[in-house]
């Protein structure tokens, strides 16, 4: 049994069609990438098997319940979690109090959150960074703030929107080497959305492509690298020369 | 156990402030060893009222970051439960307080459901309405005195009754009302440590963040609300027997709605002394407006326009208010 399977997600805003029958399965121990133009609906699509929006039609199985139309805490709770791509902070909560606010969700007790919150960030290199607030730390540091928030809540599953975005190729390495962790060592099922090729090339297993709300490709990264459609549609001519 | 413990930490507090505080609370003691005017008496006493009112508004308000400006319906639930209680049936105020908190919570729920569908502006807005409509049914309630209100008659309760709470010198209220205040502040610090503090605290800063990691948005505002409602029921129990003539006007008003809002914002929406802070400087000031200023000048209402000042003020230097400004300064300094 698939850990998530989506069968013909569409989401309409208004006339706008988002998501449009979009149907495809991940397998529990697998790092998907999900990759196409800006507006293609990605975010979209997270949202909707979030619980973030409702869907329009279509079915969201996790681990084989129907969560379709289930509340986004609700979601979070069955072990799927996710990050946000913007996440503008204006709170006074320090790095380490968000990740036990993540913490929280699997206890009640404050010790017991705040030594998970001290390990996760432990994990993720951040334990430096614990007792400043949000917005003082730099973009990439918050980005892993916001995936240890997540991984606090401990997660089967996880969708990280974006992680990488507007990071120098170093900064890139470093989400990789946390990305791997949380996959190989916490063992949580992930998929990615990711603009940066180098990034989601090499740590995906499998990525699905999306192109103007449709899924139009499926594979191993380096058939989605050849695929003429999604060269078209989303890498450019250049893309295979260059870099592939 | 966990929750006494953390109710009684306050080691995530500097040093310093510690004293500051422990120091304060010595003089709050202390303070009717010195020979006092009745004035000052008062309004001290109103300024211990306005802080545990400022507390819980500050738990939704603050730290949930829901600007509620309909807290004066609980002081009313609170003081009319425990004066028609006394009246009629001449129930002790150690019982009717607790009815009376029980009965608000009750309707905290009822109407918070709804509010609670409601974001920003107009939850605010809501929030006036839902108080000013039950101000106005008990203008016209006989069972509760209509608009002439309630009279508890001191002279059928030979003082000092410490069942019922009547009391002819100030300093009985004055320190009842300081035992309360202090268990107040330790049921902040545990709100403020607990899953509860930190889950609205993430709501304040991110809905969907927040509903990502669990939470239950709705049902976690909801919770919180009716916290705050226990806190400005209890002393809305505690000025029935203080003031002994309860009136709509008096304990319903929108002007005590804002005014506990304006408090808590003026010292710091968020923190564990805003509330208190900002009780400490606006009630002697009114008290002080309203007596002299006032009534010479014939200034009625300056007040008002102070208010609308400060809220202009907090809004433009600092929305964290003077706690605010006091944390930057010193996190400033230490960098």
């Amino acid at each position: 049994m698939a850990l998530l399977e989506v069968q013909n997600l569409t989401k309409d805003f208004g006339g706008l069609r988002a998501n449009d029958q979009i149907s495809f399965q991940v397998q529990e121990g697998e790092l998907v990438g999900l990759i196409g133009p800006n507006g293609a609906g990605k975010t979209t699509l997270f949202h909707c098997i979030s619980g973030h929006h409702p869907v329009t039609s279509g079915r969201i199985l996790f681990s084989g319940e129907d969560i379709t139309g289930l509340e986004a805490h609700e979601v979070a709770r069955r072990g799927l979690a996710r990050t946000f791509q913007v996440y503008a902070a204006t709170g006074d909560l320090t790095v380490q109090e968000y990740v036990m606010v993540g913490a929280f969700m699997r206890t009640g007790s404050r010790a017991k959150a705040r030594a998970k919150a001290q390990w996760i960030l432990g994990e993720l290199g951040l334990k430096d960074r614990a007792g400043r607030l949000l917005t003082e730390i730099p973009v990439p540091a918050q980005k892993l703030v916001t995936m240890a928030m997540a991984v606090a809540t401990e997660p089967r599953m996880l969708l990280l929107d974006e992680v990488a975005a507007g990071l120098n190729p170093q900064e890139v390495e470093g989400v990789k080497e946390t990305i791997r962790h949380i996959h190989r060592d916490l063992g949580v099922t992930i998929i990615l959305i990711e603009h940066v090729m180098a990034l989601v090339m090499d740590v995906s297993h499998r990525v699905i492509v999306l192109d103007a709300g449709r899924k139009i490709a499926e594979g191993l990264p380096q058939e989605i690298a050849s695929d003429p459609m999604v060269i078209k549609a989303y890498l450019g001519e250049r893309y295979g020369q260059t870099e592939a | 156990m966990e929750a006494l413990r953390n109710a009684f930490d306050f080691s995530d507090s500097p040093r310093t402030d510690l004293m500051v505080v422990g120091i304060l609370a010595a003089l709050l003691v202390a303070f009717p060893l010195v020979p006092y005017s009745s004035f000052a008496m008062a309004t001290m006493i109103q300024f211990l009222m306005f802080s545990i009112y400022g507390m819980g508004w500050n738990t939704i308000g603050g730290y949930g970051g829901q600007v509620d400006l309909g807290k004066a319906q609980y002081v009313g639930i609170g003081a009319y439960t425990t004066a028609v209680m006394l009246i009629r049936w001449d129930v002790p105020f150690w019982v009717s307080m607790p009815v009376g908190m029980g009965l608000a919570v009750g309707w905290s729920f009822v109407i918070g459901y709804p509010l609670f569908k409601l974001k920003g502006h107009y939850f605010a807005i809501a929030t006036i309405a839902t108080s000013l409509v039950l101000k106005d049914l008990f203008e016209v309630w006989d069972f509760v005195g209509a608009a002439r209100g309630l009279h508890i008659s001191p002279v059928k309760y030979p003082p000092p009754d410490f069942l019922r709470l009547i009391f002819r010198e100030d300093i009985y209220y004055y320190y009842l009302l300081l035992a309360f205040f202090f268990v107040g502040i330790l049921v902040i610090n545990w709100f403020r440590h607990s899953r509860l503090g930190f889950q609205l605290r993430a709501i304040r800063d991110n809905e969907d963040v927040a509903k990502s990691l669990g939470i239950n948005v709705h049902w976690a505002k909801i919770k919180t609300y009716a916290l705050a409602t226990a806190f400005v029921s209890a002393v809305g129990s505690f000025h029935a027997v203080y003031i002994k003539n309860i009136e709509p006007e008096d304990t319903m008003s929108l002007d005590i709605s804002v005014l506990i809002a304006l408090m808590a914002m003026l010292g710091g929406a968020g923190s564990l002394w805003g509330p208190i802070i900002g009780a400490g400087i606006l009630i002697p000031l009114k008290s002080y407006l309203k007596e002299w200023l006032g009534a010479k000048a014939g200034l009625i209402g300056i007040d008002l326009i102070l208010y609308a000042l400060i809220i202009m003020l907090v809004s433009a230097v600092e929305p964290k208010g003077i706690w605010g400004l006091l944390d930057r300064l010193r996190r400033g300094r230490g960098r």
